[in-house]
């Protein structure tokens, strides 16, 4: 590329980069899902042993978790800080489902879906009028609701002792215990590829350009018709239906239920992995998930340092690249090709 | 009779500690417009430092002040390296949130490395108790009553009357406007973040004395100062103290009649409600500015 500075050149290039998120070719986009998928498919072929597959497994599930925040947090702009709260909600909505109501594990894991949707529904009702802050403020106190209802049932929640013995999925005759992890992979790679699929099309369909059009210009927006209760209802609705489900799962793998799902230090590392990955890109989350998950168990040496280590890191990436892993690849990508200017 | 006394009593004491947190969290709010997620974990540093001053062998009257004056210089340093970069990014808000929540982090394990996990415990402001309308309480306890309000009331002299304190309420209300007139606004966000902090620090200094320390010490005081500064509302200084204290009188009314387990859940339900009536909390003028 030595001639960036013909006119022609730069309207060319200019075009074929995207400047919005969804602003990719479908077929480019479908390609690369398709690939990036089918190679994390592959992978319990190099990696055969149990804790390898754990590992790739918990990041799935945080991957579903930090990319389905990205749609309310990134797309939408709302500042949900009740989002790890839908997630408990889906693990204690599935532990209670199977283990009290005696339901079918895999009715118990849509159902766990369909009462975070509930949840988030719900939630959104006293954010509506709100703006900034003050829905983190509400957001949250929402989350600690929730947990604190669920310690005081303690009869029927377990309270801090949590709930042991869940049951767990099952495959028709296969043995889920004695495969090395070899079936929960590929149901955690399953739901993250239903989760994701879900997510781009969302974000690429009419619905999704109203939210980001609230999320930009919300005055110019409304006047144009978009409603912001119905789109704010929505964003909610759509971030948490997987979200429960990324619970229930969680739930069913790990096969007990803690408080712990509500605590700050997961709400911390799920927000980072968002934000590190880049908001508004679905995808900058997932491949977060995976490094961060990675890097901790790389870390795990360390001890008492780790946590230390991740926070000088986070804080480090934050303020040299406030948009994120992706802001960092793209501006990396542009002082290769030389093409696009570093963003400011 | 002994029942309204303890009512009162508990909640004169938790509204103390609760304002001296919450009036650190509004004050860098209004000047900064961020919120400190690491204002928590302040209050847990000012106890531990001062844990370790009276360690070496300080009075209590020197150790405490020192660590008050230590815990201005860290909230200056907090800000200096995680909030100021950021300053003027379209997105501060949520990337002062993380920013805030790890570097509240990285200073929680390091206290955790440093000084470990087994709890502390630092003098009290005075030793001994007494019975005052058929409830038995500590002295510190009483000293802690007695003492907040001064210095809530020394805040509010220094933001009304020293020009120090006009200057830091002057960048809260226009920013733009203040640089014009030749203020420091950097210098100004700084001391914002110190007077957060040292607060803070006081309050991590009269809880230690009652309480044990340990390194998570500030998360639960850090949701309460968060309730009472949305109750209150966020845009001013005496609104999060008001709320503090009413606060207060909840939590012990509601755990006298209805049992500590209920408390918090009742809590943040007539928090939810107060923003679904009113989102600018119940103290609060519609405009942004401080006191």
């Amino acid at each position: 590329m030595t001639d960036t500075t013909s006119p022609i050149t730069q309207i060319r290039t200019a075009a074929a980069t995207p400047i919005a998120p969804g602003r990719t070719p479908w077929k480019h986009e479908a390609v690369g899902f398709v690939l990036g998928f089918a190679l994390l498919a592959l992978l319990p072929l190099v990696f055969g042993d149990t804790y390898a597959r754990h590992i790739l497994i918990m990041a799935f599930i945080y991957a579903i978790v930090a990319s389905n925040w990205d749609l309310s947090l990134g797309y939408g702009g709302v500042f949900n800080f009740g989002h790890l709260a839908l997630f408990g909600i889906g693990v204690y909505a599935y532990s209670l489902l199977t283990k009290l109501a005696g339901f079918d594990p895999w009715i118990a894991l849509l159902a766990s879906g369909i009462i975070a949707t509930l949840a988030a529904i719900v939630v959104t009702i006293p954010i509506l009028r709100l703006k900034g802050i003050y829905i983190i403020l509400v957001t949250f106190g929402f989350a600690q609701l929730v947990m604190q209802v669920i310690l005081s049932q303690s009869d029927i929640t377990g309270g801090t002792q949590g709930i042991v013995r869940i049951p767990g999925l099952y495959w028709f005759d296969h043995n889920m215990v004695r495969d090395a992890k070899f079936a929960y992979f590929y149901i955690a790679l399953a739901l993250l590829v239903a989760s994701t699929l879900f997510l781009r099309v969302f974000v690429r369909s009419r619905a999704g350009a109203s939210i980001v059009a609230l999320r930009d210009n919300e005055e110019y927006a409304i006047s144009r018709g978009v409603s912001i209760v119905r789109q704010r209802m929505l964003t909610l609705a759509a971030s948490a239906f997987f979200t429960g489900i990324a619970g229930a799962f969680y739930a069913a793998y790990q096969r007990n239920a803690s408080i712990d799902v509500f605590g700050m230090s997961l709400a911390t590392i799920i927000l980072s992995m968002v934000l590190l990955g880049g908001t508004s890109t679905i995808y900058g989350a997932v491949v977060a998930s995976f490094v961060l998950t990675i890097f901790a168990e790389w870390m795990a040496d360390f001890g008492a340092w780790r946590p230390i280590i991740t926070a000088v890191l986070i804080i480090g990436v934050m303020l040299a690249y406030p948009s994120g892993l992706a802001g960092m690849i793209r501006s990396a990508w542009g002082a290769v090709a030389g093409r696009v200017k570093r963003p400011a | 009779m002994s029942a309204l006394a303890e009512i009162l009593f508990g909640g004169l004491f938790q509204g103390s500690l609760y304002a001296m947190m919450a009036v650190g969290l509004a004050l860098v709010w209004t000047t900064i417009g961020v919120f400190n997620f690491s204002h928590g974990v302040f209050m847990m540093l000012g106890a531990y430092i001062a844990w370790q001053l009276v360690e070496f062998g300080l009075p209590a009257a020197v150790a405490f002040p020192i660590a008050v004056v230590v815990m201005a210089g860290v909230g200056w340093i907090l800000q200096a390296s995680v909030v100021r970069p950021l300053i003027g990014r379209p997105n501060i808000v949520l990337v002062v949130v993380i920013t805030t929540l790890a570097a509240g982090s990285l200073i929680e394990n390091g206290a955790l490395t440093i000084w470990g996990p087994r709890s502390k415990q630092i003098p009290a402001l005075i030793d001994g108790n007494a019975t005052i309308g058929g409830v038995g309480v500590s002295l510190h306890q009483i000293a802690i009553i007695v003492i907040t309000p001064l210095i809530l009331a020394a805040l509010w002299m220094f933001l009304n009357r020293t020009r120090l304190g006009l200057a830091l309420r002057a960048v809260a209300q226009n920013e733009d406007a203040s640089h014009l007139v030749g203020l420091n606004v950097t210098a100004l966000y700084g001391l914002a973040f110190a007077i957060a902090a040292s607060l803070a620090g006081l309050a991590g200094i009269f809880m230690g004395g009652y309480r044990f320390m340990s390194p998570v010490m500030g998360s639960d005081p850090l949701l309460k100062a968060l309730i009472v500064v949305v109750f209150g509302g966020i845009s001013s200084i005496s609104g999060p103290i008001f709320a503090a204290y009413l606060i207060g009188f909840f939590e012990a009314a509601c755990s006298y009649y209805f049992g500590l387990y209920w408390t918090p859940a009742m809590l943040f339900g007539v928090l939810i409600l107060t923003l679904m009536v009113r989102p600018e909390g119940i103290f609060a003028s519609r405009s942004r500015g401080l006191a």
